[in-house]
C-alpha cells in the first residue's frame, strides 16, 4: 500500500492523523495549521495590540509551554509587537511544583523571555501543602484555585503587566461548560466561555492596582491532544506530572464525559464550546450579549474557583455528594414548604369565621415565601472591592480573605504568632510585604 | 434499580401511610407499594392542571396527542393518564381532555425499533383511547411540498418521483456516524409526531421524558452543538414547532419509572419493549455508540448516587431563556429551531479557524442550524453535482 500524502501540501507522507477532525497530515503542515489557528484566534478576537506588555501564565505543563512556544513564534512570524514575559506561581506543592518550576526556569532560558516567580506563602502565609495539612485533601483544590486567581493578578500587577494570557484550552473549557451545567451554576458558565475575561470599570486608577487586568485564553479553540502533539513534535521541555492533591468530582466527571464525546465525535469538544458560548447569551441578566465572540470580554471575577483542572476522570465523589445532600434537603424543605401552605390555607378558609389570626399571619408569610422562591433568579453580581485587600469581588470580603480567615482561625497560635497576626491585623500591609518579598527571578538571557 | 430495596425490609413501615411495610426506598422515604404509586401519580398530574375537567368545555373535547415508543416511561404515562382520566370521569361525569395515543413505526430504521404488535397489547389494556400509528418516512409526506426539510438532500429534492418509504434510507445512508443517524431519526421522529398532532387537531404533545431523559438531552443536545436550542426544546409550553409541549413525567427519575412499571397493578412490563440486550452491548464497544448512549451511560450512573443532581441539571437549563424570536426569524431547515443572527452552519465563528470559509451563501441558504450541519455535513449536502 503506498503511502498516505498529506492532505495539505500533498507531497509529504502523512504521519499525523489530526485529533480536531481526523484529517492526515505531515508533521510540518501539522504545525503550519496548529500556529495559524492560534494566529486566527488571536486576530480575530484583537487579543494583543502593538506595544503591550503580556504575561504567560507559566506552569510548566504542557498547555503554559506550548502557549509561550506559539506565541514566541507567532510574535516574531506577524510581528504582533507585544513583550512577552513569564509569570509562575509556587503554590508551595513539595515534589509537585518544585519540579515543574525548573522546567519554566529552563523555558525561560530557552525563549530568552523574563520569568517572575511569586509563592502563596509570600502572598497569604500559606504554602498548599500547609493548607492540606489544615484542611486534608478534601476541597483543597477551592483554596488553591482562588488564591492562584489572584495570585496570578498581583503578580502582573507589580511588574505592571496589564493583559495576562493563560493556557486554558478547548478541553478545558468544554469540560468546565458541562460541570457548570452538573452543578447549576449558569453565571458561572457564561463567564468561563468568553475568550476575554476582564475586570470592569470599578478599578482604581493606581497604575499598580490588581483590580484591572485583562484576561485571555488564545488557546481556547485547541484541543488537548494537539498541544500534546505539538509540544512532542517540537520537542518542547515540559513537565508532565499531575497535582497530588485530589481533584475534583465535578470536573472529574465532566472530563471523563468530554473523553468519551471526543471519541464517539471528534467534533463534540468543540461543539460543547460553541453550546457554551451560545448558552451564554441565554442567561438570565447577562450583560454578555455577546456571549464569547466579543473582545470587550466579561467580568473575570471567581472565575475559576474550580481548581487547576488536572484531574483526570479520577472521581472522588465527596464534593458530588455534599452537592447531593444539600439539594435533596431544599427538595425537601421545598415539598414541606408546599405542604405547610396547603394546610395553612385550607384550614384559614375553613375556620374563617372564628377569626384566627394568628394562622392568618401564617397564611401571609408562607406566601410571602412562595413569591420570594418564585421571584428567585440567578443573582446578577455586582462587582465591587474585597473590604480586605482591595480586590475585585462581588461579595464585601473576597473568597481568598474568607479561605484565608478560616485557616488562620484554625492555625496554632504558638506556631507563627508573628505570620498569624500580621495577617489578621492588617491584611492589606501583609499582602505588602509579602508582595515585597516577592521572588524575583530574572533569568537574563545571554 | 428503584431508590433502594430495603434491606431491612419488613422491619421499615411506610414512611407516608404508616401501616404497611416499605418495599423501596424513594429519595430518603421508605415507601410501601400503594404510596408509591400514588407518589408517582401525584407528581404527574400535578403537570396536567391545564387539562383538570373545569378548565374544558362540556360540548366540546379538548384532545391532546401521547406518543408512545414502549419504553418504560411512555408506557407509565399511558397508564398513569388512563387512571386519571378513569378518576375524572367517575367524579364528575366527564373527562377534562382525550387522549390520542400514536406510535411511530420505524421498522428497518435503527436498531431494534418496537414491534407494532405492541400497539394491540396496548388497545387491549387501555380500550378507551383512540390509537393510530404511522411510518417515520411520511414525514416526508405530511410536511407541505415547498418546505426546506425536503431541500436537504439534493437525492431527494431532485427526484420528486423517490417514494417517502425509499427517501428515508437514502438520507440515512448518506450519514457518517452512529451518532448522525440517530439525531436525524430523533428530529425528524419529533416532526412527523407534530405534524400529525396538528393533523389530528390535537392542542398539544405529551412528551413521556423523565428527569433523567430531560437531563441527558439537556447534556446532548449541548454537546452536539445545539446549545442555543435548549430552551426550546426542554420547556413545557408553547414550542418552536407551533404546538403547546408538555412534561408530565419531568419530576419523576428514570429509575422510579422502572420500578413503577413492576409495581403497577397489573404489571405494565410486557407492554414494555427491551432492545436486546446483545445489540446493545455490542454498540456500546464499537463505532455504533451514539452521544445520546453516551449520556444515557452517563446519567444511569449519576442517578444512582445523585438524583437531586439529574434533576439540578433540568431546573438549570430550564433557567435559560428563550431569545425573542419573531414570524420573520429564520428556522433550521431540519430540526426547525429558531436560529437567530443568521448563525447558520459550523462557519464563521470563533471555534472556525478556516479564514476563506467564511459562512459561504450556499451554507445559509442550506439553512441548517450549527449541529444539523454537524449531522449532515456538507459533502453530502452538496450532493453529487456540486
Amino acid at each position: 500500500m503506498p503511502p498516505t500524502p498529506c492532505a495539505l501540501c500533498k507531497t509529504n507522507r502523512a504521519l499525523i492523523v489530526r485529533p480536531k477532525d481526523h484529517s492526515k497530515l505531515c508533521k510540518a503542515c501539522f504545525i503550519q495549521v496548529f500556529e495559524t489557528e492560534i494566529h486566527h484566534t488571536i486576530t480575530a478576537n484583537k487579543l494583543f495590540h502593538r506595544g503591550e506588555k503580556i504575561a504567560m501564565g507559566a506552569s510548566g505543563g504542557k498547555d503554559s509551554t506550548v502557549l509561550a512556544s506559539v506565541l514566541k513564534t507567532l510574535n516574531e512570524r506577524h510581528d504582533y509587537g507585544v513583550e512577552l514575559i513569564l509569570l509562575s506561581i509556587d503554590e508551595g506543592i513539595k515534589g509537585y511544583r518544585d519540579d515543574s518550576l525548573e522546567t519554566v526556569k529552563r523555558n525561560a532560558q530557552q525563549y530568552k523571555m523574563p520569568l517572575t516567580i511569586l509563592g502563596y506563602d509570600e502572598l497569604y502565609g500559606w504554602t498548599m501543602d500547609q493548607v492540606v495539612e489544615q484542611v486534608g485533601k478534601k476541597g483543597n483544590c477551592t483554596y488553591c484555585g482562588v488564591f492562584r486567581r489572584q495570585a496570578l493578578d498581583r503578580g502582573a500587577a507589580r511588574l505592571g503587566v496589564k493583559h495576562v494570557v493563560t493556557g486554558h484550552n478547548a478541553d478545558d473549557i468544554a469540560e468546565t461548560v458541562l460541570m457548570n451545567l452538573l452543578r447549576g451554576d449558569l453565571p458561572r458558565l457564561s463567564r468561563t466561555t468568553s475568550i476575554v475575561t476582564s475586570t470592569p470599570s470599578a478599578a482604581s486608577s493606581d497604575p499598580k492596582s490588581h483590580t484591572n487586568i485583562k484576561r485571555s485564553k488564545p488557546l481556547k479553540y485547541a484541543y488537548e491532544k494537539e498541544i500534546v502533539l505539538y509540544a512532542h513534535h517540537k520537542s518542547l521541555d515540559y513537565f508532565s506530572t499531575e497535582c497530588i492533591y485530589s481533584p475534583e468530582a465535578f470536573r472529574g466527571s465532566a472530563r471523563a464525559l468530554i473523553k468519551n464525546l471526543e471519541r464517539v465525535r471528534p467534533s463534540a469538544i468543540l461543539d460543547v464550546v460553541r453550546s457554551g458560548e451560545d448558552m451564554a447569551k441565554l442567561v438570565p441578566g447577562s450583560d454578555d450579549s455577546c456571549g464569547g465572540n466579543c473582545a470587550n470580554g466579561a467580568p473575570a471575577a471567581e472565575e475559576e474557583e474550580g481548581g487547576c483542572g488536572s484531574s483526570n476522570g479520577r472521581t472522588a465523589g465527596g464534593e458530588m455528594a455534599n452537592m447531593e445532600q444539600q439539594l435533596a434537603q431544599n427538595e425537601l424543605a421545598t415539598e414541606n414548604g408546599l405542604e405547610v401552605e396547603i394546610t395553612a390555607g385550607a384550614i384559614s378558609g375553613q375556620s374563617h369565621s372564628s377569626g384566627t389570626t394568628p394562622l392568618r399571619n401564617r397564611e401571609k408569610k408562607t406566601k410571602n415565601k412562595s413569591e420570594a422562591v418564585a421571584s428567585r433568579k440567578p443573582p446578577k453580581q455586582v462587582m465591587g472591592k474585597c473590604s480586605r485587600c482591595g480586590y475585585l469581588s462581588s461579595q464585601e470580603v473576597c473568597k481568598a480573605c474568607v479561605l484565608l480567615e478560616g485557616l488562620n482561625k484554625n492555625r496554632p497560635k504558638n506556631a507563627i504568632q508573628v505570620g498569624y497576626e500580621a495577617q489578621d491585623t492588617d491584611n492589606a500591609d501583609s499582602m505588602a510585604t509579602a508582595t515585597s518579598r516577592l521572588r524575583n527571578v530574572q533569568i537574563q538571557a545571554d | 434499580m428503584p431508590g433502594k430495596h430495603v434491606s431491612g425490609i419488613a422491619e421499615q413501615t411506610c414512611r407516608r401511610c404508616k401501616e404497611n411495610s416499605a418495599v423501596l426506598v424513594v429519595r430518603t422515604e421508605p415507601l410501601c407499594r400503594d404510596c408509591f404509586v400514588k407518589y408517582v401519580h401525584t407528581k404527574a398530574i400535578k403537570r396536567m392542571e391545564s387539562f383538570r375537567v373545569r378548565n374544558s368545555a362540556p360540548d366540546q373535547q379538548r384532545k391532546i396527542l401521547l406518543p408512545i415508543s414502549f419504553g418504560v416511561s411512555s408506557v407509565s404515562l399511558l397508564n398513569i393518564l388512563d387512571h386519571h382520566l378513569k378518576t375524572q370521569k367517575s367524579k364528575t361525569g366527564r373527562t377534562g381532555f382525550a387522549l390520542v395515543v400514536l406510535f411511530v413505526d420505524a421498522t428497518g430504521v435503527g436498531r431494534s425499533p418496537p414491534d407494532k404488535a405492541l400497539l394491540d397489547l396496548a388497545k387491549e389494556r387501555f380500550p378507551e383511547h383512540e390509537y393510530t400509528s404511522i411510518p417515520l418516512h411520511e414525514v416526508f409526506d405530511l410536511v407541505s411540498e415547498d418546505t426546506s426539510l425536503l431541500e436537504i438532500l439534493p437525492t431527494i429534492s431532485s427526484n420528486k418521483s423517490l417514494p417517502s418509504s425509499e427517501r428515508l434510507p437514502v438520507l440515512l445512508n448518506s450519514l457518517a456516524s452512529a451518532t448522525a443517524r440517530a439525531d436525524v431519526i430523533t428530529i425528524l421522529r419529533t416532526r412527523l409526531i407534530v405534524e400529525q398532532a396538528k393533523k389530528l387537531e390535537c392542542e398539544g404533545i405529551l412528551w413521556g421524558d423523565s428527569t433523567t431523559k430531560l437531563a441527558e438531552k439537556t447534556l446532548a443536545e449541548t454537546a452536539k452543538g445545539r446549545g442555543f436550542s435548549l430552551p426550546w426544546q426542554i420547556a413545557d409550553g408553547e414550542s418552536h414547532l407551533g404546538i403547546a409541549f408538555n412534561y408530565p413525567l419531568r419530576d419523576l427519575l428514570k429509575k422510579e419509572l422502572v420500578a413503577y412499571v413492576d409495581m403497577a397493578d397489573p404489571s405494565l412490563s410486557p407492554l414494555v419493549h427491551e432492545p436486546s440486550k446483545t445489540a446493545n452491548q455490542l454498540s456500546m464497544s464499537s463505532k455504533n455508540t451514539t452521544i445520546d448512549d453516551l449520556m444515557t451511560q452517563y446519567f444511569e450512573s449519576v442517578e444512582a448516587n445523585f438524583p437531586s443532581i439529574v434533576s439540578n441539571v433540568v431546573r438549570t437549563s430550564g433557567k435559560l431563556e428563550v431569545t425573542p424570536i419573531s414570524t420573520s426569524t429564520p428556522h433550521c431547515s431540519l430540526c426547525s429551531n429558531p436560529v437567530t443572527d443568521g448563525r447558520f452552519g459550523i462557519h464563521g465563528w470563533g471555534g472556525d479557524q478556516e479564514d476563506g470559509l467564511v459562512p459561504s451563501l450556499t451554507e445559509r441558504s442550506k439553512g441548517l442550524c450549527y449541529g444539523c450541519t454537524r449531522s449532515i455535513p456538507r459533502q453530502s449536502a452538496n450532493g453529487d453535482g456540486a
